[in-house]
């Protein structure tokens, strides 16, 4: 019979699963991990197979995450974080798959992109790395009284920790809060203190909806000097909504009436 | 001329924005730095753009001008000083809040400064200096610093200004120096290039610059590794003091040995003169050169100035100036698209200007990229395997780039590649199966043969950067076309015999 492990929709959650399932040695094919996102329900109930609901183990996730670093490398060990954030249905068993190469053939494996587990893994690693890239020019904070920093985001991947530390670096001495309201996550940072990322409860949720986004005088600078850096005679919509999918403008401050 | 002495910011902005935005550098490249933990601002290497215009256009950086007020009067320019326009000036105190504050709020990468001449050029760079020290020094502003060098102004100032900003660029704004003289009177091409060698031999002499990455290419024997199979850089050949310069007036400054700045050594900063370097802008047709002189000149500039970029920016007739071509067909974007292209050939492909275009065929093909033009000149070399060809030639088959270049030379190591292996790293076989064999197989049975690839490769229609077709009608080739025909613009375009 298959077995079907069932983690929590986290690094630490599909680590944890990893290794209960490597360390089963029920054999890798009679075995299939599924990412369960919270408040989500299991994409497909397979027939004849045995669940089993995973509890994240932090300290077995970090062995998994340390023998990655140390039998493969630390390139990969990143990339597979960026995967285990990416929206991609069937991370947590791809992962898997790639780790079964990835421990047979070591560093190199990244190498084989003509693999189509390892070319997959590849394409989702570029697919989130490039809306982190995205995101770190498209977020906009906007000014609150109290002079907090706010931000709302929509992004299709978990991106919030990984682009949050851009943030830190460039903005030391600013207060500012990132949220991602499809997820109610939010990342904080106070100045000289280690930025945190909050898991917002219903109630919190509703501060957000306080904060006012139209007092800031430097939008409407913002949204003028948008306007007035275009050429008349070279516009050109198609190749905007290229460079800038829609998607990203309903939290940007230019495309806001 | 109106001359208002209360102008409100916003209004300052909209002027001077609005007379910026002909300026094509809006790249926030080249250089990569962490916070220090206080102030303000990061940058790095790869550039991040923070929205598009309306045009398409990445915006990056505020991008303004410090007025236009400008004693000049360049016939192409919409701030002329025979212009009547309004005219506003921001104060340096002006300019680096705005700054701080669209940065704070993540809407920019940092500040494009550049300027229309006001009273004088040492006057004008003295206040652009000013806003850059209260960037730097006041608002502790560590983000990107991109500004303009004023032809004619005093090397010294220069010389400061290069430890505050990370890019600086003068325009070179005509390829020769004899449509400067028609356009621009009060320009003069030594007053161009004098600045950019100052700078660039600048920071050659900055001690700490040598060896680091994206730093010192002049003098450095980067060449073409042709030979080797596994080659992991390609570099553009770079400076020497023999090279053959066509342009007599560059020559001059390439041999001046002259001290040009009067501060030799180094301050003690923190920074690097000029980290990311150089770049400049030319203006395409606005004047009668061919696209073989303006490549030419943009070669030169890479090769013997060590610039970083040359920006094409297509003629628009601002003013409506009869002297001028006319533009109201709409400015020659599909020009400038392909010298961008040629320009990406000559940076990261290998390739040298004098393969591209020659005095026969000055200017680029309308209905073919360089890179297929390029290829279908030289059949002979085709088709190249895949499974063995080194970095150099993979580079030079039309719907392979950098990227997929080097995915293939990865790739390749634990697997023969097939068709379908191609398409999953990137490469665009519609293009490349003309060109390519796997294991010894083309992709179909197909003849290479001139007339039947050029033909196949014109019916795909994805090559154009989106938006420009429009202005361009795709003619069936008959069996009886002898084409040879001509655009607008005057291009002549051949055809490979059609």
């Amino acid at each position: 019979m298959k077995r079907i492990y069932i983690c929590e929709d986290s690094v630490d959650g599909i680590f944890t699963a990893i290794y209960l399932a490597w360390s089963s040695r029920y054999g890798h094919n009679n075995i299939k991990i599924e990412a369960k996102s919270k408040g989500g329900h299991y994409t497909n109930l397979e027939l004849f197979s045995d669940y089993i609901t995973v509890d994240t183990d932090y300290e077995l996730a970090l062995k998994v995450a340390k023998s990655i670093k140390e039998k493969i490398s630390l390139d990969v060990y990143e990339i597979l974080c960026r995967i285990a954030l990416s929206n991609y249905e069937a991370k947590a068993d791809l992962m898997y798959r790639f780790l079964i190469l990835g421990f047979h053939l070591g560093p190199k494996v990244m190498e084989c992109l003509s693999n189509e587990i390892v070319n997959q893994i590849f394409r989702i690693n570029k697919n989130v790395n490039n809306e982190v890239h995205h995101m770190l020019g498209f977020v906009r904070f906007s000014q609150q009284e109290n002079g907090l920093l706010t931000s709302v985001i929509h992004p299709k991947n978990n991106v919030i920790s990984l682009i949050t530390p851009h943030f830190v670096d460039r903005l030391p001495e600013e207060k500012f809060v990132i949220y991602d309201e499809n997820r109610h996550l939010a990342s904080l940072h106070i100045p000289s203190r280690p930025w945190v990322l909050l898991e917002l409860s219903d109630l919190d949720k509703d501060i957000f909806k306080q904060f006012t986004y139209d007092e800031d005088s430097y939008q409407d600078l913002w949204k003028t000097f948008f306007q007035r850096i275009s050429i008349k005679e070279r516009e050109n919509y198609k190749l905007q909504r290229n460079n800038l999918p829609l998607r990203f403008r309903k939290d940007m401050t230019e495309f806001q009436p | 001329m109106v001359i208002q002495e209360q102008m409100s910011i916003q209004k300052k902005l909209e002027i001077l924005s609005d007379a910026a935005k002909y300026d094509v550098a809006c790249t926030s490249s080249g250089v990569n730095r962490s916070g220090k933990g206080d102030g303000m601002g990061n940058s790095l290497a790869c550039g991040i753009c923070h929205s598009f215009s309306a045009d398409g256009r990445c915006i990056s950086l505020l991008k303004v001008l410090f007025t236009n007020e400008c004693i000049f009067d360049c016939k192409y320019c919409a701030n002329r000083s025979s212009n009547d326009v309004v005219r506003a000036s921001f104060t340096p105190e002006e300019i680096s809040e705005l700054t701080m504050e669209f940065y704070r709020r993540n809407y920019i990468e940092g500040l494009f400064l550049s300027s229309g001449i006001l009273i004088s050029p040492n006057h004008t760079m003295e206040l652009i200096l000013e806003a850059l020290r209260l960037l730097r020094e006041v608002h502790h502003f560590n983000g990107y610093i991109h500004c303009k060098a004023i032809p004619g102004a005093d090397p010294a100032l220069i010389e400061v200004l290069g430890w505050y900003a990370d890019r600086m660029s003068i325009n070179l704004e005509l390829p020769t120096a004899q449509s400067l003289r028609e356009l621009a009177p009060h320009k003069n091409r030594k007053n161009i290039l004098k600045p950019l060698r100052q700078i660039q031999l600048r920071r050659e002499h900055t001690k700490d610059y040598l060896g680091l990455p994206g730093g010192k290419q002049s003098l450095a024997q980067f060449i073409p590794d042709y030979h080797s199979s596994n080659g992991t850089q390609l570099v553009r050949k770079v400076w020497s003091a023999n090279a053959v310069v066509p342009d007599p007036q560059i020559q001059e400054i390439l041999t001046s040995e002259t001290r040009l700045s009067p501060y030799w050594n180094n301050p003690i900063m923190d920074r690097k003169y000029v980290p990311a370097g150089q770049s400049t802008q030319m203006i395409i047709g606005a004047t009668k050169e061919t696209d073989y002189q303006i490549m030419t000149v943009a070669e030169t500039l890479y090769d013997n100035f060590d610039l970083k970029r040359v920006f094409y920016s297509a003629f628009m007739n601002v003013n409506q100036d009869s002297r001028l071509p006319d533009t109201s067909q709409g400015p020659p974007l599909l020009r400038e698209h392909r010298l961008y292209q040629a320009d990406w050939l000559l940076r990261f492909y290998g390739f040298e200007v004098k393969e591209l275009l020659n005095e026969e065929n000055p200017n680029f093909n309308v209905l073919l990229d360089p890179k297929c033009d390029w290829a279908l000149r030289h059949l002979d070399l085709f088709p190249v395997e895949v499974n063995t060809a080194n970095l150099s030639t993979l580079l030079r088959v039309p719907g392979i780039g950098t990227n997929s270049a080097r995915r293939i030379i990865m790739a390749r190591k634990s697997a023969k590649l097939e068709f379908n292996d191609l398409k999953k790293l990137g490469v665009v076989l519609k293009r490349a199966l003309y060109f390519i064999t796997c294991n010894g197989k083309m992709m179909y049975p197909i003849k290479i043969e001139e007339d039947f690839i050029t033909r196949q490769l014109i019916s795909s229609k994805d090559r154009l950067l989106k938006g420009i077709e429009p202005d361009i009608t795709y003619k069936q080739l008959s069996l009886f076309d002898d084409v040879n025909f001509v655009l607008a613009q005057g291009n002549q375009i051949q055809l490979a015999k059609g």
